[in-house]
């Protein structure tokens, strides 16, 4: 209902013919993913995104283009719109103005079904974990699979205990939610989203929520994602730490536009604009 | 030879008729001799009209002399098996609307009783005999009396009384008239309170008479409730509808029926159907009224329970790439279920304690039966044996809201048993997830603790353990 109707924008034709070009800025950048070198195409690209609620204005022409198998965190103070531009990636929230496109295709117009099916290759974890309080924990890690991929159920649990092997929680398999503490709740979570095998993992301040002795279970697994499942992954987050380690490339963003984007090591220790190094300066 | 013959055949048959006259002269002097008018026993039923085996009764039986006749001495045969008291026999003896005193002894034997006549009783009087104490079989039956009579021409034989339906008597009616004859009950029922509002026997016997109103009402609401969880879930699925025809439609439904009182929805069906030609027997349309009034309370409650569901269940399902159809059947619904178990039990207690408003229409239902019993026996504790009914099925229920109440509680607070854990080594053998399972362990920890503070704080603390976006 507070869909407004989009600027139209040219895009789609135009990026074989900058590709050369955005590459050559990529690396200006330091954006340094595998991926540009075999001249691929970004898996997100995000294009004078726009978003409003009510009168507030969250997103201002947000650009952002992610390689596939990239590590991307998005780092800025609250309410800089990171979330929410996460949360357009897969349409839990429409954009009000601008492009989204997954592996060139626009997605800001997708149907139901289209959404549906545009989903399962994205997936989500939330800073509430959001787990199904009624499943237990390897029940919240099938119901995608059979629901969704239509997998048997054999088959989907299976892929459910290698998934809670994968995060340390094989032993809790049917344990419910409310029986886990945080830090497990958002270990099942990760398997959940995993167990789908999506090209992109979404991840919204998964530690956030959690007590600092729960954060380092849940790091340690993303962590493993980045190094071993080839996944491409956008995490928000606010530990800092797990952004310089991890990151292929560091995003930060404030009052709704993204201020500086690079190499961890050149945006945490040489930032260029004078926002971000007062952010960082801040959180250090 | 042919005429001495033919003599013969006319003399046969003249003596044949004469005898036929005869015969035919003297049969119905015999037989109108003595009339039986009826026979009747006294009923013993508490709070009703039947006459129970087995327990004491009075038997009157009534007969008329006839012309040209006069009686010396009656004998009836009671069934077998019944037993009277001979001696407080009482004889009446009516000549016209004259009452004449004829001196009389009674004599039993076996199971009849003889009645003879110190002088002989004139045509056209009326005799009636009244059995004192008497009780029947107490296995019940259809009981006829019979018996003889005596004339100064000798005996004859009564014609049969009408029956007398006995009822048998049951284990219940003999606990009855135990409990008739001890002092204790006699004491409790003579203190105006409890004599009135909880008479041990009529306590008893109200039980068996109000139980067919019971399973009466027991069947409209279990009958009714599967319609209203459904219809219930068909508005409140319409109440939450994107389309504002369709969510003014529900709310109309659910304001207007809520808003009224069942009594007079009550009213409406059932003296309103019938005007416009529609006859639906009284049963079916109590548990359609039912179902209609619990359906708009239901779909409030199962609404609510619906709009209690976080939005991140939403977005989670939806992010696994659900269709909003499978959202709603395998993370919503499930879980609205559990949480409206304990206030669609209430309100199922409300449907069933509520049937009571269709005895002012006539439905056979548990009030009704205890309203007729009170007015036949005068006493309040049909209804006192009604409550118990009522209790029988809503106390349980209670404590099973309780019970649910503080499981689900209890789930959302994180406690309650947990599954044993299988094979603990398997998480931590992952080499390069040692660190977590360290982590693990301090969880576990940290968990216990927090369970056994959680037991404490329960009370204070709010019910929703984890924040939402």
């Amino acid at each position: 209902m507070a869909r407004k109707s989009h600027e139209v924008i040219e895009v789609p034709d135009a990026l074989d013919a900058n590709k050369a070009a955005e590459i050559a800025f990529a690396h200006d950048q330091g954006l340094t993913s595998h991926a540009f070198t075999k001249g691929e195409h970004p898996i997100v690209r995000i294009e004078h995104l726009n978003k409003s609620f009510d009168e507030t204005k969250v997103l201002r022409d947000v650009n952002l283009d992610v390689w596939p198998g990239e590590v991307v965190v998005v780092l800025g103070p609250s309410g800089s719109g990171k979330s929410t531009m996460l949360r357009c990636i897969n349409l839990l929230e429409t954009p009000s103005a601008g492009h989204i496109l997954i592996h060139d295709n626009e997605i800001t117009h997708a149907s139901g079904s289209e959404v549906n099916k545009l989903r399962r290759d994205v997936g989500m974890v939330f800073q509430s974990f959001n787990l199904f309080p009624h499943l237990t924990a390897k029940e919240n890690v099938m119901i995608g699979q059979t629901k969704v991929l239509k997998k048997d159920k054999a088959e989907a649990e299976a892929e459910a205990m290698k998934q809670l092997e994968a995060v340390g929680l094989a032993d809790r398999a049917d344990f419910k939610p409310a029986q886990l503490s945080g830090g497990q709740q958002q270990r099942v979570a990760i398997a959940r989203a995993v167990a789908m095998h999506p090209e992109i993992i979404l991840f919204d301040e998964p530690t956030s929520a959690l007590d600092p002795e729960l954060v380092r279970g849940v790091l340690d697994v993303m962590r493993d994602l980045a190094e071993n499942s080839g996944m491409t992954m956008i995490v928000v987050t606010h530990e800092m730490g797990f952004a310089r380690d991890v990151a292929d490339r560091v995003v930060f963003m404030e009052g709704g536009v993204v201020v500086e984007q690079g190499l961890p090591a050149k945006v945490f220790d040489h930032p260029e604009n004078e926002r971000t190094a007062e952010f960082l300066g801040s959180i250090k | 030879m042919r005429r001495s013959q033919n003599k013969r055949t006319t003399r046969l048959l003249a003596a044949l008729a004469i005898a036929l006259v005869a015969v035919l002269a003297l049969v119905p002097t015999s037989a109108v001799a003595m009339t039986t008018n009826k026979a009747t026993a006294r009923p013993n039923e508490d709070g009703g009209s039947g006459v129970i085996g087995g327990m004491d009764t009075r038997l009157t039986w009534e007969g008329t002399v006839e012309d040209g006749e006069e009686l010396t001495a009656i004998t009836l045969s009671l069934p077998d098996g019944a037993t009277f008291d001979h001696s407080t026999t009482r004889v009446t003896v009516l000549e016209g609307l004259k009452r004449v005193e004829i001196g009389n002894s009674t004599t039993p034997s076996g199971s009849s009783i003889t009645v003879k006549f110190d002088e002989a009783i004139p045509a056209d009087s009326l005799v009636r005999l009244e059995i004192t104490d008497m009780q029947f079989p107490s296995e019940g039956g259809d009981y006829a009396v019979s018996g003889t009579y005596e004339t100064a021409d000798g005996t004859r034989q009564l014609a049969d009384s009408p029956t007398i339906a006995i009822i048998a008597n049951t284990p219940l009616q003999a606990a009855v008239n135990w409990l008739d004859e001890q002092p204790a009950v006699q004491a409790w029922n003579s203190v105006p309170f409890l004599g009135m509002f909880l008479k041990p026997q009529l306590l008893l016997t109200s039980f068996s008479s109000l139980f067919p109103g019971w399973l009466v009402c027991l069947a409209i609401v279990i009958a009714a409730y599967p319609f209203a969880i459904l219809l219930g879930m068909v508005f409140a699925l319409l109440k939450i509808s994107k389309y504002k025809v369709v969510r003014a439609i529900a709310i109309i439904y659910i304001n207007i029926l809520r808003g009224t009182p069942l009594f007079l929805q009550i009213y409406i069906m059932f003296f309103g159907l019938p005007m416009i030609g529609i006859n639906i027997d009284n049963n079916v349309l109590g548990v359609i009224v039912m179902a209609i009034n619990s359906s708009a309370y239901l779909a409030e409650i199962f609404r609510a329970g619906i709009e209690s569901i976080p939005v991140g269940q939403y977005e989670a399902a939806s992010s696994l790439g659900m269709t909003h159809m499978q959202t709603m059947t395998n993370i919503i619904i499930p879980q609205t279920v559990r949480r409206v178990l304990p206030t669609v039990t209430s309100d199922f207690i409300t449907a069933y304690k509520d049937t009571s408003l269709l005895s002012s229409v006539g439905v056979m239902e548990l009030m009704m039966f205890s309203k007729n019993l009170t007015t036949v026996s005068g006493n309040i504790t049909p209804y006192m044996a009604a409550a118990i009914f009522y209790l029988i099925v809503t106390l349980p229920l209670i404590k099973i809201v309780g019970i649910v109440e503080s499981n689900i509680a209890r789930s959302e607070r994180g406690g309650g048993p947990r599954p044993k854990r299988k094979g603990a080594s398997e998480a931590t053998a992952e080499s390069d997830l040692t660190n977590s399972a360290t982590a693990v362990h301090a969880e576990t920890a940290d968990k216990k603790l927090e369970d056994a503070l959680a037991g404490v704080f329960a009370p204070f603390r709010p019910q929703t353990q984890t924040p939402e976006v």
